[in-house]
């Protein structure tokens, strides 16, 4: 290896050691280094710097393999972080989850014209179970299961949509059939 | 010890190294530069290669193995293997894994190996005319190349004795050599029109940084089949002369289809051909067969607009996956020898509103930048001021879920490396297993996609459906080759499983093939 070579090794090996432990923690505009306002000339010109030093092309003279796969990997969320914020519906889907504190862009909420299970738009747990033994009571046609499940869901996740929209579908059928099924 | 770049055709290969700072193309002994990826094999295990090769055809077209490229890393029942397979004179069987293999007199090969061999000829071209051992290469393949395409095609450059440095995209390997080292700024199209396949592929060149903005193609079209077009042309002169289909016996049918690519490279510079074949087929009283013909350019140029007019349409669909309008590129870069058809030319001109690049030897170019690539990778330069390739996926690829559905986890079009997880659910109580296929395509629907394989998860907690999360993590480094991890995150239970890829060769099979490789040791062009 030529001294550079080493130099750039030594360089690299560095920077893997102090990324890789926290890029989890990082948002995309940390990431690429630039301000949350950057245009995209910005965020690009920024990239393409990153991806002059950090492309895995560049670190073959790196022979330690979890070094390698660590820088990858760092790479790659620099790369996904472009990709987010060059693309305007989706920068604008990742700033609305950053300001709840989501590092990284979800791809559910790409087609997040609804999300295919209800349920998916539930972040308590508790909720989550009461709202999808509810969805069985409700798939069974038994009301009054339905009511009082959605019911516990919602004292776990008061705010959620989802829930009073189906607890209200359910009291609504509950009424018009007086009570549920069988018993 | 030198590094190559390969491009390794469907008709032709060319190698090509960085020898002083200048890229040199290899020739063969005779000076010939364009290898035609030919392997014709002998009952007694002796194997002849290229030119020597394409002789072969004729006289033994069912040993004679020719786009074995159309072949590559693609399941025996795949549509494309049986359509393929249906028209070469040679026999593709169904052997271990799902995997096509070719019946050859002493044995079965698997692809892999023929294209193993045919890299193991280049390989030793480049050593006897660069008097050194030659260790590492970048190979090119088609930017639409599948991860079984690429996988394959990593394991016939293992067989051929040869550290696999890099599989990189043809049309980025055509754009390295257009723009490294001109420090342009500019987007441009990489329209490659192959002898096997075509693709197209927009990039932004900024300095060494050559972004690749959408790459989208057609694996099964190419000059071939301008010469099957051909073909049928001659075969019904053919008919209307002596009442035989000539396509019916394979010597005959081999003979019309190399007439047929003559006549197309003739038709390029002259607007007729005419003249008679010799010995096309034999009479009912066994007396030879001659074809008299007249064909001129715009009887070829018909037989063909279809071919040209699906280029069009995929130039189309990837500029708007770039989001871009054919006025917003600034150059056209042709490659591939069916970019030499005046057609194609004008063709391209029309649709571009611009003059495609034809200054670049499109038979070369994409070795070429191969050949940069290699001696980046190599170290051979000052590593930060060479190139950086930024390429993208050139399909989705996602699993399959309830329903017969596909859910997608990297999309198309998606900078690598690449690193996504998606989390899936059971869909059945008390399910303790989960199967995961894998499949690589846009379509919702799984079985409209291209199956890669599938691995398992077992050992998960029993427990209503729904409730048991799987995490499902696709990693695509920059060769294209994906890595799939399933875990289980309640029970942190996951395990980095292995993706069966179907109609692969195994590790232990491609060992195997690169030690017999060792043991036969490929015969060198034979020196005049």
């Amino acid at each position: 290896m030529t001294d550079a070579g080493a130099q750039l090794a030594e360089q690299l090996t560095g920077f893997a050691k102090r990324i890789f432990p926290v890029v989890n923690r990082m948002n995309y505009y940390q990431l690429l280094n630039v301000p949350p306002k950057a245009d995209v000339p910005a965020i690009r010109a920024s990239f393409y710097q990153a991806a002059a030093q950090l492309h895995p092309d560049r670190y073959h003279v790196i022979a330690d393999a979890q070094t390698r796969e660590q820088l990858e990997t760092i790479y790659a969320r620099i790369a996904e972080a472009y990709r987010v914020l060059t693309t305007p519906d989706k920068r604008q889907a990742y700033d609305a989850g950053l300001a709840e504190g989501k590092m990284r862009f979800d791809q559910k909420d790409r087609d997040a014209k609804g999300p295919k299970n209800p349920e998916d738009s539930l972040t308590h747990a508790e909720a989550k179970k009461f709202f999808r033994m509810g969805m069985i009571c409700h798939g069974k046609k038994d009301w009054k299961g339905a009511v009082m499940n959605f019911n516990f869901a919602r004292t776990f996740e008061p705010a959620a949509a989802v829930i009073a929209e189906k607890l209200a579908e359910a009291q609504k059928a509950q009424t018009a059939k007086g009570g549920g099924v069988g018993k | 010890m030198a590094v190559v770049g390969i491009d390794l055709g469907t008709t032709n290969s060319v190698v090509a190294t960085v020898n002083g700072g200048e890229v040199v193309v290899i020739p063969d002994a005779q000076g010939r530069r364009l290898h035609p990826s030919v392997v014709s094999f002998a009952a007694d295990g002796t194997k002849t290669y290229s030119h020597e090769a394409v002789a072969r055809r004729i006289v033994d077209p069912a040993y004679t193995v020719y786009s074995a490229k159309r072949l590559i890393g693609q399941p025996f029942r795949a549509d494309e293997v049986k359509m393929a397979a249906s028209r070469f004179p040679y026999r593709v069987e169904e052997g271990n894994n799902e995997q096509a293999v070719f019946v050859g007199p002493d044995r079965a090969y698997t692809i892999p190996e023929i294209s193993g061999l045919m890299l193991a000829y280049l390989k030793q071209c480049a050593e006897g005319f660069l008097n050194e051992a030659v260790t590492g290469a970048v190979i090119t393949v088609p930017a639409n190349f599948n991860d079984a395409q690429r996988r394959a095609t990593m394991d016939a450059g293992r067989i051929a004795g040869l550290d696999v440095m890099r599989v990189l995209n043809e049309p980025t390997a055509a754009a390295l050599a257009y723009g490294a080292g001109q420090n342009m700024s500019q987007r441009i199209a990489v329209y490659d029109f192959g002898g096997g396949t075509f693709d197209v592929t927009i990039l932004q060149v900024e300095g060494e940084v050559f972004e690749v903005l959408a790459t989208g193609g057609d694996t099964f079209l190419g000059g071939d089949d301008a010469d099957t077009m051909l073909l049928n042309v001659l075969a019904e002169l053919f008919m209307t002369q002596h009442k035989i289909d000539p396509r019916q016996d394979p010597s005959s049918r081999a003979r019309l289809l190399l007439a047929a690519e003559q006549i197309k490279r003739h038709l390029s510079d002259r607007t007729e051909a005419k003249g008679e074949l010799k010995n096309i087929g034999v009479g009912p009283q066994g007396e030879p067969l001659n074809l008299r013909f007249q064909i001129d350019r715009t009887l070829f140029e018909q037989s063909i607009s279809t071919l040209v007019a699906r280029t069009l349409r995929t130039c189309d669909e990837v500029l708007s996956a770039a989001a871009l309008l054919p006025s917003q590129v600034d150059e056209v870069i042709m490659v591939g020898g069916s970019t030499r058809i005046p057609l194609v030319r004008a063709e391209v001109q029309r649709h571009f509103g611009r003059a495609p690049r034809i200054d670049l030897n499109p038979d070369e170019v994409v070795s070429t930048g191969a050949a940069i690539q290699a001696n980046n990778l190599a170290g051979g330069a000052g590593a930060s001021e060479t190139a950086v390739l930024l390429d993208v996926t050139p399909r989705a690829l996602g699993i399959a879920v309830a329903g017969g559905f596909a859910e997608p986890i990297v999309d198309r079009n998606v900078q690598v490396p690449v690193e996504q997880t998606r989390i899936f659910s059971t869909s059945a109580d008390n399910q303790t297993v989960v199967r995961i296929q894998v499949c690589q395509g846009e379509s919702r629907r799984f079985s409209e996609n291209t199956p890669l394989g599938e691995l398992e998860l077992s050992d998960l907690p029993p427990a209503r459906r729904g409730e048991v999360k799987i995490e499902v993590t696709f990693r695509i480094d920059t060769n294209g080759i994906l890595r799939v991890r399933a875990r289980d995150p309640n029970s942190g239970l996951g395990k980095e499983a292995a993706v069966n890829i179907r109609g692969q060769m195994s590790d232990s099979e491609v060992d195997a093939a690169a030690a017999k490789i060792d043991a036969t040791a490929v015969e060198p062009a034979p020196r005049l």
